[in-house]
């Protein structure tokens, strides 16, 4: 069963949205869902849209501002249902299989295995360089990071708060040694984990075959981001669009899960978050 | 062993690989099980002298005139001289391998450099004596420390953060998250001897150089390699490729 679901943007310049959802039986199980600004993770609110629209739970998105203050760990975005707040994909993905909702029933041990190993792969390569290009490439961070971190705040409080967020990321990609990496090695990776993704898929609708899993949800959020944010060149979605079945997986998932559900916006979300489609 | 036979290239390279087993103890294991899959010859150098190491960055492989430092650039380099330990895998099989080292690094790596580095028993009484006895003085009054530092920076700054406030609530994910990844490992691997058939791939490299330090080091405090010897399917894999390929017992490094 499916309601309407409210498909803002992943780029919602200067706000940052949450949603509500209704339980499919009408109880009283409203969720907030919330996204952040780009706060360096554009592509986490599509994922958990994503999601949530593949076990057939409605969601609503809505903008707030205060949306990374709002979460339990600090980071967005996060559904909230009743009085339980819950933060990133791993613990939103227990949560509602704790409420009986799950993607990945199906699979056998060694799937689920597989499955894993995947969405690790996803989180390793392809969110580093997500991030990589948003905060270490240092055109991209004066030209649009920067701005659009700070865009909700007054000077000068713009500035310290996007130079600390980039400090912090900095340091972590020390940490994890991708501090040295070239935007050329960056590029290169992402083309490697574009590669293996693409020859998982191969010619299958989903992932895991017939049936989407967590692992379809994460790899779209991450793509469609990737595909359609705007940056200064377009060599990151040139990489993934030199993988076809990659683009048509994106396609399909968009075409099935989120069309003609976007009637329901609010006033507040739909007056400041642009959309973008795939399908042009 | 098979792995020889299936090697292709004629030319012998002369390579030294240096090493001085850090956190790098796992790519050195590493390294070496995949050299061995590949039938690469390669002279296993202890170091000397840590100033000649180029960057201070180990292990590193030295091949005629070329050095280079990194593991995957490593792998890559044998690789491209054609000692491939891959040529029989299909795409998707390639696929898996990348997703598996994936989760390796994620999942098994922090809980592997807080058990070497970080937990105070262990680093005191196994690995600080063990790696300062293999670097030359005045090095090995600084660079352990530098090394466990850098160990608990990386763990705090990639696992840390709310909602996990302190040391310890950190150390219970990453050893949940560990133990999670062995019984990932050890589902995958089933009954069979390597994770793809019979013959021994870059995975099972990148598997044996993670696990076989937590399998055969002796620490003080040893959650990790409790639950390991557990998975006997792994145990037997590690057993398997030090008997079929290192042909003795390793202690550590």
């Amino acid at each position: 069963m499916q309601l309407p679901l409210l498909f803002s943007a992943k780029k919602a310049h200067g706000s940052s949205t949450f949603a509500a959802l209704r339980c499919p039986n009408g109880s009283v199980f409203s969720i907030t869902f919330s996204q952040a600004r780009d706060r360096g993770r554009t592509s986490l609110p599509t994922i958990r849209e994503a999601f949530l629209q593949m076990c057939n739970l409605p969601v609503r998105v809505v903008c707030r501002a205060n949306a990374e203050y709002m979460s339990p760990s600090g980071k967005v975005p996060f559904i909230h249902v009743g009085n339980q707040v819950v933060s990133e994909l791993g613990p939103i993905v227990q949560f509602v299989k704790a409420k009986g909702h799950s993607l990945s029933d199906g699979l056998d041990e060694v799937q689920k295995a597989e499955m894993k190993a995947y969405m690790e792969l996803v989180n390793n390569m392809l969110l580093t360089a997500e991030l990589y290009l948003q905060w270490c490439d240092d055109v991209t961070v004066e030209e649009i990071t920067h701005p659009r971190y700070g865009s909700p705040y007054p000077w000068p409080l713009n500035r310290i708060l996007s130079y600390q967020k980039q400090w912090e990321i900095r340091r972590k990609m020390k940490a994890i040694g991708w501090a040295g990496k070239s935007l050329e090695q960056v590029l290169e990776d992402v083309d490697q984990c574009c590669q293996a993704l693409s020859q998982r898929l191969g010619t299958q609708p989903y992932f895991f075959n017939k049936q989407p899993t967590e692992l379809d949800a994460l790899v779209f959020g991450h793509l469609f981001t990737i595909l359609t944010t705007q940056l200064i060149t377009d060599e990151l979605s040139e990489k993934v669009k030199n993988y076809g079945n990659l683009t048509a997986f994106c396609r399909r998932i968009e075409q099935q899960y989120f069309e003609g559900h976007d009637k329901d916006s609010s006033a507040t979300a739909s007056a400041r978050c642009a959309k973008r489609s795939l399908l042009r | 062993p098979s792995a020889a036979d299936r090697n292709a290239q004629a030319c012998f390279l002369n390579c030294c690989l240096t090493l001085a087993c850090a956190n790098q103890i796992i790519f050195c294991n590493l390294l070496q099980a995949y050299a061995k899959f590949a039938g690469a010859p390669l002279i296993v150098n202890t170091i000397n002298n840590s100033w000649s190491s180029p960057k201070a960055d180990v292990p590193v492989l030295i091949s005629e005139d070329i050095v280079i430092s990194q593991p995957a650039k490593i792998l890559n380099f044998l690789r491209k001289q054609r000692y491939n330990a891959d040529y029989e895998l299909s795409a998707k099989q390639g696929a898996d391998t990348l997703a598996y080292i994936a989760l390796l690094e994620e999942k098994l790596l922090p809980a592997l450099l807080h058990t070497f580095w970080v937990e105070a028993e262990n680093y005191c009484s196994v690995t600080k004596p063990w790696f300062a006895s293999r670097i030359p003085f005045p090095l090995s009054l600084y660079l352990p420390g530098k090394m466990s530092r850098e160990a608990l920076n990386r763990i705090l700054l990639t696992r840390g953060g709310p909602p996990l406030y302190s040391l310890t609530e950190v150390e219970a994910q990453i050893y949940r998250d560990a133990k999670e990844c062995l019984n990932l490992l050890s589902k995958r691997l089933g009954t069979s001897q390597f994770f793809f058939g019979n013959t021994p791939t870059t995975l099972d490299a990148f598997v044996f150089g993670f696990l076989a330090p937590v399998y055969k080091v002796c620490f003080p405090r040893v959650q990790l390699q409790e639950h390991l010897k557990e998975l006997t399917n792994l145990c037997r894999f590690c057993d398997d490729i030090l008997t079929c390929y290192f042909k003795l017992t390793v202690t550590d490094g």
